[in-house]
């Protein structure tokens, strides 16, 4: 077995005395879609933040593509070929559409005009600025610009959690299509339907730890996962 | 802020540049100093600018870079001996390895902490060349050389000639800065200071960013420096005091911080206030002052944002009119 592209291990985070992430292990291999649940709280954000470095992890280890990142500075870690796609979105509000698209761009990143077919609202959009856009928008061109830095893996924090049912559907069309091509993903979502049908392996985190982890077939005979999902 | 179309931005900086011809041609002498003293007061505010405005980098010790490139053009051009041109150069340079040296601290700084530093390496700079008796010390030292631009027909020394050449260095800055806010360097310090988080998980060294700002800014803010040494042939510890770095804060705020524009004519209005006020009063820093007070608090956005809030209603009124 080929190791995976990235590969966590007894991963722990605080912030401040309390004790975040208490020993998370995951893989996401290339290609692969992992799906990562958990209520509210129970450290799904910061497992994407400990890897991206936002948050600086206090034990374990964070090896992507062979190479051990962990404790890596963030700016450093997307470089290697991570983007994060934050729960905030975090457009910039004074930079246009096209701006942003052309801001971290990459080589062998996605170019405008693939990103305009893919998102003709965002060629509409081009010159608007980045406060003014609906959160649809906003978090289209989240995706977008993270595609432009020419990721090799996309860590997406509810994606599309908060919009329209029609924005979430062109959303989770963007999602198939990447993992038709390749693109390996690690996602957070609230949305179990959709995350059991999407992804490949599925990762449940409570209160710091993986609780459960299995393929989505087996998830719904699992009565301890459901103990920790349950609301 | 994003600048608004280019078109419209030169068609600013032309009035601008009319506007102070014009006040050269009508004024007697003391007016034309007060032309040179304002273009190289814009230089300096709008490498300040670039700081202050698009990389949210609050400096108070802007002066140290302006008074460096003065000292600098008196250390290689009168006691070297070296040709005015090499040593304008060499003093642009000098500015440039002090705001690297300077930054390659600072940058690791936030907030307060980066005021703090950047305020106490200017004061620290100041306070040398106060002591210092080899560049004349508190009385500072006459005798800088000037650019000969005689090749052209034009005489440094002749304060109506210089005050044109000082506003002619002024547009080139402005056009230079102005090709810099726009280009994607530009457009990433937007980012970085908007939300340095983000731009740090798009793989954008954020500290490599604000250190090129800063170099570029202590750069621009030399050649101005050179500019003030060669105005009066004189340098002085006067040219790197904090109170001056204040000042130049003052004007990036009024002037709208990120704009060029707005902080050249924010530049204009300071020098030009300061002339007309101090002619009336003794009390003029305390009037100036309130019309500063009320002019940030009138226009929360400077001048920029107070012209451009003022073009769209005008602009909306003309829609409102053409639809009825």
């Amino acid at each position: 077995m080929t190791a995976p592209l990235l590969a966590v291990s007894g991963l722990h985070a605080h912030y401040g005395p309390s004790h975040v992430l208490q020993g998370i292990d995951l893989a996401v291999p290339a290609g692969g879609v992992v799906a990562l649940l958990g209520r509210n709280g129970a450290g799904k954000s910061t497992t994407l933040k400990a890897i991206m470095g936002v948050v600086r992890p206090s034990a374990g280890s964070v090896a992507f593509a062979g190479q051990a990142i962990a404790g890596e500075a963030t700016d450093r870690v997307a470089r290697r070929g991570i983007a994060w796609v934050p729960e905030t979105r975090a457009i910039f509000p004074s930079l246009s559409v096209e701006e942003h698209l052309t801001l971290a761009a990459r080589r062998g990143g996605w170019g405008l005009d693939r990103i305009y077919d893919r998102f003709p609202r965002l060629r509409e959009r081009r010159r608007s600025g980045g406060g003014t856009l609906s959160g649809g928008e906003q978090q289209m061109l989240t995706i977008a610009r993270a595609m432009t830095t020419a990721p090799r893996l996309l860590l997406l924090d509810e994606p599309t959690e908060g919009l329209a049912p029609l924005i979430v559907e062109e959303i989770e069309a963007m999602l198939r299509s990447l993992k038709a091509e390749g693109m390996a993903l690690l996602l957070v979502e609230q949305n179990l339907a959709f995350a059991l049908a999407f992804a490949d392996h599925v990762v449940l985190i409570g209160k710091g730890r993986v609780r459960w982890s299995g393929p989505p077939a087996d998830f719904h005979g699992a009565a301890e996962a459901q103990a920790w999902l349950a609301v | 802020m994003t600048p608004p179309a280019s078109h419209s931005r030169h068609a600013v900086a032309l009035l601008l540049a009319v506007l102070a011809v014009g006040y050269w041609l009508a004024s007697g002498y003391y007016g034309k100093e007060l032309v040179a003293e304002t273009a190289i007061t814009a230089i300096l505010a709008m490498s300040l600018s670039l700081l202050v405005g698009q990389a949210g980098l609050v400096s108070l010790g802007h002066a140290a870079y302006f008074g460096i490139g003065a000292y600098a053009l008196a250390g290689f051009g009168q006691k070297l001996g070296w040709p005015p041109a090499l040593a304008m150069a060499a003093a642009v340079a000098v500015g440039a390895l002090l705001a690297l040296v300077v930054g390659w601290v600072a940058v690791r700084l936030a907030g307060v902490f980066f005021i703090m530093i950047t305020l106490a390496v200017g004061e620290m700079i100041h306070a040398w060349f106060l002591k210092d008796r080899s560049f004349g010390g508190v009385g500072g030292m006459s005798g800088v050389p000037r650019l000969d631009l005689s090749g052209i027909g034009v005489d440094l020394a002749d304060p109506a000639q210089f005050a044109l050449f000082a506003l002619a260095v002024a547009l080139l800055v402005y056009l230079l800065l102005d090709r810099l806010v726009l280009s994607p360097f530009g457009q990433t310090l937007r980012a970085i200071h908007q939300n340095e988080e983000r731009a740090r998980a798009l793989g954008c060294p954020v500290g490599r960013y604000k250190l090129a700002a800063f170099v570029v800014a202590g750069a621009v803010a030399a050649l101005a420096g050179t500019l003030a040494a060669q105005r009066s042939a004189f340098v002085s510890p006067e040219l790197m005091t904090w109170t001056l770095s204040g000042e130049i804060l003052i004007v990036v705020i009024v002037g709208g911080s990120g704009s060029l524009l707005g902080v050249s004519a924010a530049a204009a209005l300071w020098i030009g206030l300061r002339h007309q006020l101090s002619t009336m009063t003794d009390h003029w820093m305390l009037a100036m002052g309130v019309i500063f007070v009320v002019l940030v608090l009138v226009a929360g956005d400077g001048i920029d944002g107070a012209l451009r809030g003022l073009w769209r209603r005008i602009a909306a009124r003309r829609a409102a009119r053409r639809a009825a």
